[in-house]
C-alpha cells in the first residue's frame, strides 16, 4: 500500500484582521494593522493509501473544509507539509470554479483542463459528462442562469468524469434531488471500485457510513479520532452530548431561522433524558424534548404536532393534540411550553425533532420549526433499519429432534449459547 | 510489455512558494486555459451589444474625433498637420493602456469566486484583460493606418515602428497590471487610486499636445513611462517631433522593473491570495 495523501503536521494559521488593510495607514510607520492570529487547523498528522475512502467528520467550523482546501491546493498550509500524489479533482462546496459568463459547454472544457485533462480527452468524454448530468439541452446556456441544482451536477459530472487519482468530496450529495443523489453515490461507489482515492466530508451519518469504512474526526481545528467510521461517528455524538457549548449552539440556532408568519416564535429547545440534557440518548430511554414558544399575537387554543424525522427526511413518527379542542386564549406576548415524553424506541441513526404550531382547527400553520433539535442514537448491536422492536432472532441447530434454539442473540446482547 | 507507468504528478504543499521552475512549469500548463479565459473575456464583453467589437474600435476612435476638434478649433493647440493622426495614435494606445488597466487591477479580486475551488496560477487572471484587449487594438491600428491619407499624412516606411510600439505597450500595460493586481488584493484602494491617476495621466503624456507645451512641468511628461510608449507611436505615423531615447530609455527600464516585481509578487503570494480575498 502506498500513501496518496499525507499530511505531516499540517496546521493552517488565519489573521484575523481588526480591520481591513489601508493603504495610507500601512505607510505611516508604527500604525500598521491590528491583527489576531488564529489556528483554523493545527497539527494534524493522517495518510491515506492509494484507494481508500475516508470520511471527515466535524461540526460546523470545526476546520474541515480549510483542510480540503488545503488538499486541493487552493490554499497552503502554515505549517507542515502535504504531499498528495496524483491528480487531483476537488469539488468543494457548492460550485466548482465555474465561471458564471461562460456556458456550460466551456466551463466543462477549462474545468476539465483545470484538473488535468487535454482538449481531446474532454472531448472524448463531453457527451458523457453532459448527460450524466442531465444537461443536454442547457449546455451552451451561461452557467449564471443555471440554478444551484445544476450547477452541482454539471460540478460533479466533470468531477467524476476526468478519472482523478484523488476524489475530494465536500458535502455535495446534499445538493439535487434523490435521483440525482443516489446516481452521485453510485458513480462514487464505481469510482472506489476502480481504486480512486476519495476523501469525503458530510454532515449524514448515513452517507459516512455507507461509503466509507474509515473516518477522521476533526474538533476545533485538531485530529481528534481516526479510526472506523462507526467509531468516528460514535465519538462525534459522543462529543456533541458531552460538551455543554454544542449542546447551547444548537438551541441557539433557533429563532431567526425558523418558517413561520411571525405569529409564535421559539424561545428555546431542550432535548433530556433522566441524566440531564442530551443529544445521545441510550435506546428505550425515556426522553422529554421541552420547546418554549411566545406568542406574537392572540392565539385561540393552538394544535401541536411533534415529528420526528430520519436524517434521509422520512418520516418517522409524529403525535399531535386534539383538533378543535378549547382550552386557553393565549394574548399577544404570552409564552408556554409544549412538553414532549416518548421512548426512544428507534433504530441506530441521527433523528430530528421539530414541531408545528398550529391555529385551533389545524387550518393555519402559524409556526413550522425547520430546524429542531438533533438528536442520534447508537444501534442495538446486530440491528438495523428505523424501528427498534427489540427482536430476539434464533435459529435452531439443524437437528430439529432435539428442539433446541442453540444460538440467540437478543436485544443487542452478544450471541450467547442457551441451556437447555 | 513492460509496464509504462504514468508519470504520477506529485504535488508538494508547504508554506514555501513554489520554485521559479516549477511556477514557470505550471505557467506553461494551464497556456491552454488563458487561451479560453482571454477569448471568453473579449467575447462576454461585447457579446450582450448589438454592434459587438465596432465598439472597440468606435470609442477610441470617437474620443480622438472629439479632442481633435476641441484642441484644434477651440483651443487652439494644435501641432499643425496631421494633428488628427497625431491625437489618434496617442489616444488608441492610452485607451487600450487605460481598459487592461481597468479590468487587470481588480481581476485577481473579481476571480475569487472562480480561483477558490480548483487551483491554478492566479497571475494568468491579471493576463487575461492584456491579451483580450489586442483585438481591439489591433483593429483600431489598421483603422488608424487607413485614415492617415486622409488626414494628411503620408505613408512611409517608419509604419513598421508600429510593431515595436505595440510590444511596447502591451508589455508596460501587462507588467504595470501585474503589480497593482497583486497589491489590489492586500490594498482596495489601488483600484480607485488607479481610477483618478488614469485622468490626469492623460495630461501629463503627450497625447493632445507634445510634452514641451507642458515647459515647467516637462520634467514629469518625461520621466512618465507611457510618454516613451506613445512617442514610439507618434514616430510610426506622424514621424518624429522631439526628443525620444531619454523616454524610451524610462519605459523599458520601467517595464523591466515592474516585470520582475509583479511576476515575483505573484509567483510568491499566489496561495497566500486566496485567504486574503
Amino acid at each position: 500500500m502506498t500513501a496518496v495523501i499525507e499530511l505531516d503536521g499540517v496546521g493552517k494559521r488565519y489573521w484575523q484582521l481588526q480591520e481591513q488593510a489601508m493603504l495610507l495607514k500601512s505607510l505611516i510607520p508604527g500604525r500598521g494593522t491590528k491583527k489576531v492570529e488564529r489556528w483554523a487547523l493545527r497539527d494534524i498528522n493522517f495518510s491515506v493509501n492509494a484507494g481508500e475512502t475516508v470520511g471527515i467528520l466535524g461540526h460546523n467550523g470545526a476546520g474541515k473544509t480549510t483542510l480540503l482546501r488545503m488538499l486541493a491546493g487552493v490554499s497552503r498550509p502554515s505549517e507542515g507539509r502535504i504531499r498528495i500524489a496524483g491528480r487531483i479533482a476537488p469539488l468543494i462546496s457548492v460550485g466548482v470554479g465555474f465561471h458564471q459568463e461562460m456556458s456550460g459547454r466551456e466551463n466543462v472544457l477549462v474545468n476539465g483542463m483545470l484538473l488535468g485533462l487535454s482538449r481531446r480527452q474532454i472531448d472524448a468524454r463531453f457527451d458523457e459528462i453532459v448527460a450524466f448530468a442531465e444537461l443536454t439541452e442547457f449546455i451552451d446556456t451561461p452557467v449564471k442562469f443555471y440554478s444551484s441544482g445544476m450547477f452541482m451536477r454539471l460540478g460533479f459530472s466533470v468531477a467524476v468524469h476526468v478519472d482523478p487519482e484523488v476524489m475530494l468530496v465536500d458535502e455535495v450529495l446534499a445538493v439535487g434531488d434523490v435521483a440525482f443523489q443516489l446516481k452521485c453515490f453510485d458513480r462514487m461507489r464505481h469510482l472506489q471500485s476502480q481504486g480512486t482515492t476519495i476523501l469525503f466530508v458530510s454532515h449524514s451519518m448515513h452517507a459516512i457510513r455507507l461509503l466509507c469504512p474509515r473516518a477522521v474526526l476533526i474538533r476545533k481545528g485538531r485530529l481528534e479520532f481516526d479510526g472506523s467510521a462507526e467509531a468516528a461517528i460514535a465519538r462525534h455524538h459522543e462529543l456533541l452530548s458531552v460538551d455543554p457549548r454544542d449542546l447551547t449552539e444548537v438551541a441557539e440556532v433557533t429563532t431567526s431561522d425558523e418558517r413561520s408568519n411571525g405569529s409564535v416564535s421559539i424561545t428555546s429547545r431542550l432535548l433530556e433524558s433522566a441524566d440531564g440534557p442530551t443529544h445521545h440518548p441510550a435506546p428505550g430511554d425515556l426522553v422529554r424534548y421541552r420547546v418554549g414558544l411566545r406568542f406574537n399575537r392572540p392565539v385561540d387554543s393552538p394544535h401541536f404536532v411533534f415529528h420526528v424525522t430520519s436524517e434521509q427526511g422520512i418520516p418517522c413518527y409524529s403525535m399531535q393534540t386534539r383538533i378543535g379542542q378549547d382550552w386557553r386564549r393565549f394574548a399577544a406576548g404570552d409564552e408556554t411550553e409544549i412538553d414532549v415524553s416518548f421512548h426512544a424506541r428507534l433504530g441506530g441513526g441521527t433523528y430530528r425533532l421539530t414541531v408545528t404550531v398550529a391555529d385551533r382547527f389545524g387550518r393555519d400553520v402559524l409556526l413550522n420549526d425547520p430546524t429542531g433539535v438533533v438528536m442520534y442514537l447508537a444501534p442495538r448491536l446486530g440491528s438495523g433499519g428505523f424501528a427498534d422492536l427489540e427482536a430476539d432472532i434464533s435459529a435452531s441447530d439443524t437437528d430439529l429432534t432435539q428442539h433446541a434454539p442453540l444460538l440467540i442473540a437478543s436485544r443487542g446482547e452478544p450471541p450467547e449459547m442457551l441451556p437447555r | 510489455m513492460a509496464e509504462t507507468a504514468p508519470a504520477t504528478r506529485i504535488l508538494e504543499l508547504t508554506n514555501r512558494p513554489d520554485s521559479r521552475r516549477v511556477w514557470l512549469a505550471h505557467l506553461r500548463q494551464h497556456m491552454d486555459v488563458l487561451a479560453i479565459l482571454a477569448r471568453k473575456d473579449f467575447q462576454v464583453r461585447y457579446k450582450r451589444a448589438s454592434l459587438g467589437v465596432t465598439w472597440a474600435v468606435a470609442v477610441p476612435l470617437l474620443q480622438a474625433s472629439i479632442m481633435a476638434v476641441v484642441f484644434s478649433r477651440v483651443v487652439r493647440a494644435g501641432v499643425g498637420p496631421g494633428y488628427g493622426i497625431y491625437i489618434m495614435s496617442g489616444i488608441i494606445p492610452f485607451s487600450y493602456f487605460s481598459s487592461v488597466l481597468g479590468s487587470g487591477v481588480t481581476s485577481i479580486v473579481d476571480g475569487a469566486a472562480f480561483t477558490d475551488k480548483v487551483w491554478f496560477p492566479r497571475i494568468l487572471l491579471a493576463i487575461v484583460p492584456v491579451i483580450s484587449n489586442l483585438v481591439g487594438l489591433l483593429v483600431t491600428l489598421v483603422v488608424l493606418v487607413a485614415a492617415m491619407p486622409l488626414l494628411g499624412v503620408n505613408y512611409g516606411l517608419r509604419l513598421l515602428l508600429l510593431v515595436p510600439a505595440t510590444l511596447l505597450l502591451v508589455a508596460f500595460a501587462g507588467s504595470l497590471t501585474l503589480v497593482l493586481s497583486a497589491l489590489n488584493v492586500y490594498f482596495r484602494d489601488v483600484k480607485f487610486l488607479v481610477m483618478a491617476s488614469l485622468m490626469v495621466w492623460m495630461y501629463v503624456t503627450p497625447i493632445i499636445y507634445p510634452i514641451t507645451f507642458l515647459k515647467r512641468i516637462e520634467f514629469v511628461a518625461v520621466a512618465n513611462p507611457l510618454t516613451g510608449v506613445v512617442t514610439v507611436f507618434h514616430m510610426a505615423t506622424v514621424g518624429s517631433r522631439g526628443p525620444w531615447v531619454a523616454p524610451l530609455l524610462v519605459t523599458l527600464s520601467v517595464t523591466a522593473v515592474l516585470l520582475v516585481i509583479g511576476a515575483e509578487a505573484h509567483r510568491r503570494y499566489d496561495r497566500l491570495f486566496v485567504d486574503l480575498l
